[in-house]
């Protein structure tokens, strides 16, 4: 589903990101953890296609194809997924009708019919419910006023809603008490198939006793220092960063 | 009069004297001592400041004088049989208005509705000794002094225009639609009108004004506008500036609110080379409250001038302003709000807002907040921000698969919303928001 061979990338002239290799099969939920500065949220942006993100060399392919050439837009209609670890706050857009807009959009980008503001609203509130998102939160402008855990809420509802074949949760458990984390969880957890590939960015080993993954990355310093089962998270706690070593398995 | 009274003049402001002192004799109401003198003080009023360059404080960021020709000349009424161009996507005249049409200043045709029998019209450009006692009572009281260089011009050189009165307790009337149609024709030319507004106590009255221009010339449309609220009067007053690209606008407006009266306005800026509305809202008297709301969205070398002088004459009096711009290309918004409080105006209650979004490497904005206040016991806040479009808000719903044009769309009218909602709804505001997305067309690129 995601092959990452040899990334380098520049932000502002500075290279964050020098040599990233990983490789994600369809069916799989893998962890990135690393350190605050070791490039988690760059390699995220860069996977989205945000601007300012330069790849100088190296590849992404997303299903075969290199996605490097694509804006962020056609990256999700083609069915790429980033829940960012600080969803923005957007005034005067309404969340419902965002998301609407933004299910639409990738559809039509897809040549698929649209869909009409019943079905949409239907749809959504179902979703919703499980995540004990409120018609009231649907109502509101987009991520405004919203608590942490709400705004982490929406974002795991939009991943439920456009159903992605990749999905990137960026830090999605920082600042979430216990009980959001494994609400969140869950929703991943649902979300997981044997057609869909899920890289899950964290700082801590805490969500990985809720979202299990195959396989764990640690990425330092811009590259993947090492790669593991599950265990190499709890090695990780115990441990600390500064403690891991050697090449990567 | 005659031009020895103002020995060195500029010729911009030769313009305006020259017409006066050639033809103040045949001006509408000539004959009229009381409108004589009012306009003779007008044009020393106006000579005081002159055609306004930079050097005058409250035109600093606005120079007409610079952007004037010096041909213009004095625009004439179409004659009967004369097909006048079509106003072809007005879109702003609401369900049921009556229609008054002005075309280069002058009464064209009353049309739509049928005219209430409790509002009365006088066509300016026909005032004789058969003028009704209100029109001599108000016409040029206000909006005619030097703060409002243009608006005393107007005055002076009136050569048309309607006053209109809405008798005591009038409510639920058809809106009334002001339709400006301003053609140049052949030749570049200026125009000078007056409307005068009287809404006399508890009367209720929603106002839709709009202002469409044509021709390849340059036409200054000059318009001075007296609005005059009697005790408990509401009015709400919509305004749509779509001049012609070559066109100067200046509207000078100057409204006197008394007890517990009412004006809302929405001020839309969406043409024109370069439009001027200077505004003057004197709170004269306990409870009067004022609300203005700008929308000013330009692109290429479009320059929109808003300029209120918000004036607490008297104790538990409120006023709200709100300016916002978008702008493109090498468009400028000046935003200028002056707010006093008089002595004794005590629990005055006065607050502005100043935001513009700059989607140009090259356009500006101009935000200039300004208070005044001689009072205790008063609440005056003001703010200024002025910025891109959030980079952070775009990724985002890019992102999500919305493509950059809708969303830097969703952004612009996210940021306008707040400046239009509960104002106008329905066509009018389907009517707004196309031109709004029109006028900034070139950052949508790939928009269908």
């Amino acid at each position: 589903m995601l092959e990452i061979k040899d990334l380098h990338v520049s932000v502002g002239g500075k290279e964050i990101l020098k040599g990233v290799n990983l490789s994600v099969p369809a069916g799989e939920v893998h962890a990135v953890m690393g350190p605050n500065g070791s490039g988690k949220s760059t390699l995220s942006y860069t996977l989205a296609g945000r601007d300012g993100y330069e790849v100088t060399s190296g590849s992404i392919l997303y299903k075969g194809e290199d996605l490097s050439s694509l804006s962020p837009d056609m990256r999700a209609a083609k069915g790429f997924f980033l829940a960012l670890q600080y969803p923005v706050e957007i005034p005067g857009v309404a969340t419902l009708m965002f998301l609407k807009t933004a299910l639409n959009s990738q559809r039509r980008a897809r040549g698929e019919a649209e869909l009409g503001a019943m079905k949409v609203m239907k749809f959504v509130r179902e979703k919703a419910k499980a995540l004990n998102i409120t018609e009231e939160m649907l109502r509101r402008p987009l991520n405004v006023g919203f608590s942490g855990g709400e705004k982490k809420r929406l974002e795991i509802l939009q991943m439920e809603i456009f159903e992605p074949s990749l999905a990137v949760l960026d830090e999605t458990d920082s600042g979430l008490d216990i009980d959001a984390i494994k609400l969140v969880a869950e929703g991943v957890n649902a979300m997981r198939s044997d057609t869909r590939a899920m890289v899950v960015i964290t700082h801590y080993q805490r969500l990985l006793d809720y979202i299990v993954p195959q396989r764990v990355h640690v990425l330092r310093a811009g590259k993947i220092e090492k790669s593991g089962g599950p265990e190499l998270a709890k090695e990780l706690e115990k441990q600390g960063y500064e403690n891991i070593s050697g090449a990567a398995a | 009069m005659t031009a020895q009274a103002f020995p060195i003049l500029d010729p911009k402001t030769a313009l305006f004297h020259d017409d006066y002192a050639a033809n103040a004799a045949d001006l509408p109401g000539a004959g009229l001592s009381w409108l004589q003198s009012r306009r003779e003080a007008a044009i020393k009023a106006f000579a005081r400041t002159g055609m306004p360059t930079r050097h005058v404080e409250s035109w600093k960021y606005s120079d007409l004088s610079a952007a004037l020709e010096n041909d213009l000349e004095p625009a004439t009424a179409f004659r009967a049989g004369v097909e006048v161009p079509a106003a072809t996507e007005v879109g702003f005249s609401p369900v049921g208005a009556t229609q008054i049409t002005l075309v280069n200043g002058f009464l064209h045709l009353i049309g739509g509705a049928e005219l209430s029998k409790f509002v009365d019209v006088v066509d300016l450009a026909q005032l004789s000794v058969r003028t009704p006692e209100w029109v001599e009572k108000h016409l040029g009281l206000h909006a005619s002094a030097a703060d409002q260089a243009l608006g005393a011009a107007s005055l002076a050189l009136m050569r048309g225009g309607v006053a209109i009165r809405v008798r005591a307790n009038t409510k639920e009337i058809p809106p009334l639609h002001l339709n400006f149609v301003n053609p140049s024709r052949g030749h570049g030319l200026m125009s000078h009108a007056r409307v005068l507004l009287l809404l006399e106590e508890g009367a209720s009255l929603d106002l839709v004004e709009t202002h469409q221009g044509s021709g390849e010339y340059q036409l200054l449309a000059n318009l001075g506008m007296e609005i005059v609220l009697h005790k408990n009067a509401n009015l709400t007053h919509s305004r749509f500036q779509e001049e012609a690209g070559r066109t100067l606008h200046v509207t000078s407006i100057g409204a006197e609110l008394s007890r517990d009266a009412n004006y809302r306005a929405l001020i839309a800026n969406l043409g024109g080379r370069l439009s001027r509305l200077d505004m003057n809202i004197k709170l004269a008297e306990p409870g009067a409250s004022a609300t203005l709301r700008s929308v000013t969205a330009l692109d290429g070398e479009a320059h929109a001038d808003v300029t209120t002088v918000m004036d607490h004459a008297a104790p538990h009096t409120t006023s709200r302003e709100l300016f916002k711009s978008v702008l493109v290309g090498r468009a400028r918004s000046v935003s200028q709000g002056k707010v006093t409080v008089r002595e004794g105006a005590v629990k005055s209650d006065s607050h502005q807002l100043f935001k513009a979004l700059l989607l140009g490497p090259r356009a500006e904005a101009d935000a200039k907040p300004e208070l005044e206040i001689f009072a205790d016991d008063v609440v005056c806040g003001h703010g200024t921000a002025i910025g891109a479009l959030d980079a952070d808000a775009l990724f985002y719903l890019r992102s999500r698969g919305i493509p950059e044009w809708e969303a830097r769309s969703m952004l612009v009218r996210a940021f306008l919303g707040d400046a239009i909602d509960g104002f106008v709804e329905g066509g009018i505001l389907d009517a707004l928001w196309q031109r709004i997305d029109r006028a900034l067309d070139s950052i949508y690129g790939g928009a269908e």
